[in-house]
């Protein structure tokens, strides 16, 4: 597969998916030790702390996706990838109206 | 557990604290299998908070939604470093799935749902037909890009470690493959899980991508459709944190560790295991869309 400006195109793309390798990984780390704490405050019969370690942790992993939707966004933009851009922008309308939707209901 | 809660008090710490561990190992099974086929776990998890736990369907499917997440992002850290996931296609289909889950929000209550049941099965019947006509093959014939692929550079490439060789590929029929992801987002939609299991064979079958690519960049996409489910279920207060705590640290773990034995594992191996899970899915929504009992 030989393309034109593949060098560049090659640069851009290990760009972009390291720096959501890494948000996804900031994401599920800080989850997992709230989870983690959370289950043993429990153990440890914490009852009322315990749950709200928990939905924090789960909070925090809800919002991953999200983030990961608008950080592509935003490398989609600075990359001039007009398309992309508007892509990334599309399905961030479309989880935030399901949201809204179903909070409704 | 919230019908359970009584008797955990009565029977103090240690009941709890077996319950969590048990909750936590189907966690980590759902989470390893989910990740390798590109899945969200909740054909593992639902059935077995539901009749396992005696838990009831509303809180496993809250539970099992958020957990989708959990898969898709601990998994998706060594994909995308090992270049498995394909992120152009993966944003270019989102549109479809977000834009399919909120139209099947909507029509959830105007359509005859039996009539969705039976069209999701036919999708996945051809899907495991097809599938286990292929099954030998480690890669799609050659694959002529169309002039949509083409104008949005969709193409990718990535080092097999089973293989021990640079796997370059091009996609093609991208508007028939968007097309069922909005059938795939509105199942996901009605049903509360990642339908990861009608993306998959869309990029395999469909699009002509690699196995490992497809059930990859399924997996990255289906925290983005479970996303707005998991965060309305949330805030209805549907999800138990005592319960979907277990789970979702388990299905975390699981997936990371999943993750690190599929880059390793063979295109045709995984798909062996693939075809059942179809084929098994397909039934069961020919049995919801039928069933007048």
């Amino acid at each position: 597969m030989v393309r034109p400006g593949t060098e560049q195109e090659k640069g851009e793309v290990v760009a972009i998916e390291l720096v959501l390798a890494r948000l996804l990984r900031v994401g599920s780390v800080i989850a997992a030790a709230l989870l983690a704490a959370g289950i043993v405050t429990m153990v440890l019969g914490l009852t009322a702390l315990a749950p709200k370690l928990i939905s924090a942790g789960l909070i925090v992993l809800m919002g991953t996706p999200v983030l990961r939707v608008i950080a592509a966004g935003i490398i989609f933009l600075k990359e001039r990838d007009w398309y992309f851009a508007l892509f990334s922008l599309v399905v961030l309308c479309a989880v935030a109206a399901g949201i809204l939707l179903g909070s409704a209901a | 557990m919230r019908g359970k809660s009584g008797r955990c008090e009565e029977t103090g710490g240690a009941r709890v604290v077996v319950t969590f561990i048990e909750i936590f190992l189907i966690g980590i099974a759902a989470g390893v299998i989910g990740s390798i086929l590109g899945l969200g776990g909740g054909i593992i998890i639902v059935p077995a908070l539901t009749l396992g736990f005696d838990m009831s369907i509303r809180t496993a499917v809250a539970a099992s939604t958020v957990s989708i997440i959990a898969t898709s992002t601990g998994a998706a850290v060594a994909y995308l470093r090992d270049r498995l996931t394909n992120t152009r296609v993966a944003i270019w289909l989102e549109m479809g799935t977000s834009i399919g889950a909120l139209s099947g929000a909507l029509i959830a209550g105007f359509m005859n749902q039996r009539v969705l049941f039976v069209m999701f099965g036919l999708l996945l019947s051809s899907s495991a037909y097809n599938m286990f006509r292929t099954r030998k093959a480690e890669h799609a014939v050659q694959v002529v890009p169309d002039a949509v692929s083409r104008k949005l550079r969709l193409g990718g490439s990535y080092y097999d470690m089973a293989l021990g060789q640079q796997v370059d590929y091009q996609v093609t029929r991208t508007i028939p493959g968007l097309i069922i992801m909005i059938f795939s987002g509105a199942a996901a939609g009605l049903l509360g899980i990642g339908a990861g299991i009608f993306k998959v064979p869309a990029m395999d079958q469909v699009m002509g991508m690699p196995f490992k690519a497809s059930t990859a960049t399924s997996n990255f996409m289906i925290g983005v459709t479970a996303a707005s489910g998991a965060v309305v279920y949330f805030a209805r207060g549907d999800v138990d944190p005592l319960v979907a705590g277990p789970v979702v640290l388990g299905v975390l773990l699981g997936a990371i560790l999943g993750a690190k034995l599929m880059v390793r594992m063979k295109a045709a191996k995984i798909r062996l295991f693939f075809i059942p899970v179809l084929v098994y899915t397909a039934f069961h929504m020919f049995y919801r869309g039928v069933k007048w009992w």
